[in-house]
């Protein structure tokens, strides 16, 4: 019964004490995950003339993570660079993919995600989609899943392989 | 990706250890990543990779299930080095680890998802019933020995949890067809799809023939022509809703009705003796599973799980009825550098078997309630190199009161890829009704055997005596402590895993066969023995009863090891080779004999070789060695071999052949364990065909 009680007692620490530890793994498994819609993504505009294949996230601690797991790799023959920014037209400019956590979702909510070009934005809240998001992870039996919108990806200039979109749960028509 | 990578990630398909903790190159596969766990904590299943786990465990890849072509649950489990599975005809089944396997009270806990089919009747598991899809298995795991704290009671020999895909990832369709020298037809069909944009379920459907075997086996000097024919409809499905990220719920179950046939023997009439018989029995069996998981946080969860289980079945002398409730509650969670696990746990029994000529009961027990709860704490004394697993279960059951078993395990990781490990642990087998309860008719005690001497009258000499296996409500529960020892090593090329361990059972179930105290009742009928009354003295013979007592009052300690050894041979070829060895030593009180499984001695070497021939072929072939003296048969070797061709993304084919080179063998003969008379088991080949929609 002591059990019982220190357990009730606790629960509203958890909460809070989220170990950076597990974070940092979830973190470290999305990078993996946008790695591969980098690789089975097409972007009608060109890559070629670009340095770097551009991956940018809101998040410093995503940034951290991704920069360490996505080290020395490359998606259409372009070394992945992994850029911290904030929302501005300006910052944006070059990213390929951009990345934005639960946390700094809220930033998103004003922009206008939707008009972005040649952009492939992913995001991990409720309503990111809603918000003109074009996929987005969601957790489920304590794994990553990942929904689509392909109509959203397609006019952003983008197209998704069907080897990560039959993984995927398609979303359609939404306003 | 330079060759040793290369060479590392089909590795992990092949070891049974290797879930990697943090990304390495190989898990860049998409579907390497979708396998993965963010959690790091997690009720029903285990929350650290397998290598880093303090038991003898072995993990059995969806990817090794399909190359098998392995046709029911059982078959798949004929891939894992280290549990002994034994057939006694095309339906009927004995498994455990670490043990002797009987068809009944195996002592291994069997659950799908975290669902237990644990019956407290016979404490069976009904293999044969069972239907689980194999084709929707995203993995079975395998404990030997008593590692099952986290999950329930009667886990002494070891644990199944065989843990079925996510709806999410079988969205599409699904079919089968196969047909084979012992099967007419074996037909699946899975239909999976979306349930707007928060669920996903899949539905399915499952068809089987069998024949019969063609070798049928020889009973008291006579031929029995084998009858294990099986007829089996299934239905079952799946739904998984996941409302947010914090929130999980799933649905799931299945109904299973099959008409199998068997050859049994019974002692049915006045004559007392075991008659042998064939029938056609009915199985109805039924699941139902709701679980709500809920995410508190990244390193906190907590979940309900409500389960039913129904099994009905209807022999030609034996009805049984049993339901069972169980209501699980588990809260996961790390604060600081310490994991712990609690929960709570109650289940309820409903027995309605019928007496009849085989068994009656005493005392009517048709509800059994079970409660408790379990807590455990891991704590690294070290971190990343020494971890303490401390925890108990306490439970409660109706028939022998409050039951504890502890357990303390220790890890020790010096580097990444080596792991020794200990434990001590102790667990019980609660009895079942048999033990407790039932009066089992069994085959009658000669008169001559009984006396001792022949009385002169071969009629009366041979007379059997009506005589039952006799439940005793004294009787206790089983108690085992075990200490285990255990070391592992994986490494991009091969893995090692080797566990020893001790077990020492108390109060084990024992028969008396001291008929001293009921010699009584023969005394009117030798009396007209002596006074030349032959017919008289048969007729009060009628009269007379033997039972033979159920008692705690073995001890049995078992011993042995496990050792797998999986290996890259080449780029694409993964071999994997066990041995197992088990010794089984009763000591018997004077006058007892035991109840399953005798002073045994148990060896098991295997061998697995799993080949990619070229691109979209591949061989996978196990040889099973098995040599023991506790089943009343030869060793014998089986090689069992499966061809698979992906024809194209929806189609492939696949050939199995198995038992091949072992001749007409039997595999199980303990008669007096089972009502069952086991056939010969014989070479089958399998043709299957199937699609992806």
């Amino acid at each position: 019964m002591r059990t019982f009680f220190f357990s009730i007692l606790i629960i509203p620490l958890l909460s809070y004490s989220s170990g950076s530890f597990a974070n940092e793994k979830e973190y470290k498994l999305k990078a993996g995950f946008l790695y591969n819609f980098a690789r089975f993504g097409h972007w009608e505009t060109s890559l070629e003339s670009n340095e770097y294949f551009e991956l940018c996230s809101t998040s410093s601690d995503f940034v951290k993570v991704a920069s360490k797991t996505l080290q020395g790799r490359n998606v259409h023959n372009l070394p992945i660079l992994i850029r911290h920014i904030s929302l501005e037209k300006e910052m944006l400019a070059s990213c390929k993919m951009l990345f934005i956590t639960e946390d700094t979702a809220t930033d998103a909510q004003n922009n206008e995600l939707i008009l972005l070009k040649n952009i492939m934005l992913v995001g991990e809240a409720d309503t990111f989609i809603e918000n003109g998001g074009q996929i987005r992870f969601f957790l489920t039996g304590g794994k990553i899943r990942f929904e689509i919108y392909p109509q959203r990806l397609s006019d952003a200039g983008i197209t998704m392989s069907s080897k990560v979109l039959r993984l995927a749960r398609i979303v359609e028509n939404v306003e | 990706m330079n060759i040793t990578k290369k060479l590392a990630w089909p590795l992990l398909l092949i070891s049974p250890l290797a879930i990697a903790s943090s990304l390495n190159n190989e898990d860049f596969d998409l579907d390497a990543l979708m396998g993965m766990d963010v959690q790091a904590t997690s009720a029903m299943k285990r929350a650290q990779s397998a290598f880093d786990t303090a038991s003898s465990i072995y993990v059995l890849s969806k990817e090794q299930i399909t190359k098998s072509g392995a046709m029911s649950v059982p078959e798949a489990l004929q891939l894992v080095p280290g549990l002994i599975v034994r057939k006694l005809d095309n339906n009927q089944w004995a498994i455990t680890a670490r043990g002797v396997a009987s068809r009944y009270s195996s002592k291994l806990l069997v659950m799908i998802d975290g669902q237990s089919l644990y019956s407290p009747q016979f404490a069976a598991v009904y293999w044969e019933a069972l239907n689980v899809p194999l084709y929707d298995i995203e993995r079975i795991e395998v404990i030997r020995g008593q590692g099952g704290l986290l999950w329930g009671s009667n886990a002494n020999n070891g644990v199944i949890n065989i843990i079925t895909k996510h709806s999410l990832d079988t969205r599409n369709g699904y079919a089968d067809f196969s047909l084979g020298n012992q099967i007419k037809h074996d037909a699946n069909i899975r239909y999976g799809g979306d349930i707007g944009n928060k669920g996903s379920y899949r539905i399915y459907a499952h068809l089987n023939d069998g024949k019969a075997s063609k070798d049928g086996t020889i009973y008291r000097d006579e031929i029995i022509t084998p009858v294990d024919t099986a007829e089996q409809y299934a239905f079952g499905f799946k739904t998984d809703f996941t409302p947010n990220n914090e929130w999980d719920v799933l649905l799931q179950g299945d109904i299973t009705y099959s008409k199998l046939g068997q050859n049994l023997r019974a002692a049915i009439d006045e004559t007392n003796t075991n008659l042998a018989f064939s029938e056609n029995f009915d199985r109805t069996d039924t699941r139902l599973m709701a679980r709500v998981d809920n995410r508190i946080s990244n390193t906190a969860n907590q979940m309900l799980q409500l389960s039913w289980l129904k099994q009905s079945g209807t022999e030609l002398y034996l009805k049984e009825d049993f339901e069972s409730i169980d209501i699980d509650y588990q809260m996961n969670f790390i604060y600081s550098s310490v994991q712990l696990d609690w929960g709570l746990n109650y289940r309820y029994n409903a027995v309605n078997s019928e007496e009849g000529i085989v068994f009656t009961s005493d005392k009517d027990i048709h509800f059994l309630e079970q409660y408790g709860g379990l807590f455990q704490m891991q704590y690294s004394v070290v971190p990343d190199s020494v971890d303490l697993i401390v925890g108990t279960k306490l439970e409660h059951n109706d028939l022998t009161g409050w039951q504890n078993q502890p357990s303390a395990r220790l890890t020790y990781k010096p580097v990444a890829n080596h792991l020794a490990w200990g434990a001590v642990s102790r667990s019980v087998r609660i009895p079942m009704l048999l033990e407790y309860d039932y009066n089992f008719k069994v085959s009658g005690i000669e008169l001559s055997r009984l006396l001792g001497e022949s009385t002169g009258i071969p009629q009366l000499d041979n007379y059997r005596i009506e005589t039952f296996l006799n439940g005793n409500d004294e009787v206790d529960s089983e108690t085992y402590v075990s200490y285990e020892l255990g070391y592992r090593f994986s490494d991009n090329y091969w893995s090692i895993d080797l566990s020893l361990y001790k077990t020492e059972g108390e109060n084990v179930v024992a028969y008396t066969s001291n008929f001293e105290d009921q010699s009584a009742q023969f005394l009117p009928a030798l009396a007209l023995l002596q006074a030349n009354q032959f017919e008289l003295a048969g007729l009060a013979l009628t009269t007379t009863k033997l039972e033979l007592d159920v008692v705690s009052a073995a001890e049995a300690t078992t011993s042995g090891g496990d050792f797998v050894l999986a290996w890259q041979a080449a780029k694409n070829l993964k071999m994997e080779l066990g041995y197992s060895y088990t010794d089984l030593t009763y000591d018997l009180p004077l006058g007892t004999t035991p109840a399953i499984g005798y002073n045994s001695t148990n060896r098991q070497l295997f061998a697995k070789a799993d080949y990619s021939l070229f691109t979209n072929h591949t061989v996978l072939a196990t040889i099973r060695i098995e040599n023991s003296n506790a089943y009343n048969t030869n060793n014998y070797a089986a090689l069992d071999i499966t061809w698979n061709w992906l024809v194209d993304s929806h189609w492939s084919v696949g050939l199995t052949g198995k038992n091949l080179f072992a001749g007409s063998h039997l595999e199980f003969n303990n008669v007096s364990e089972t009502y069952t008379i086991p056939n010969y088991i014989d070479e089958t080949f399998v043709l299957t065909i199937s699609a992806n929609f």
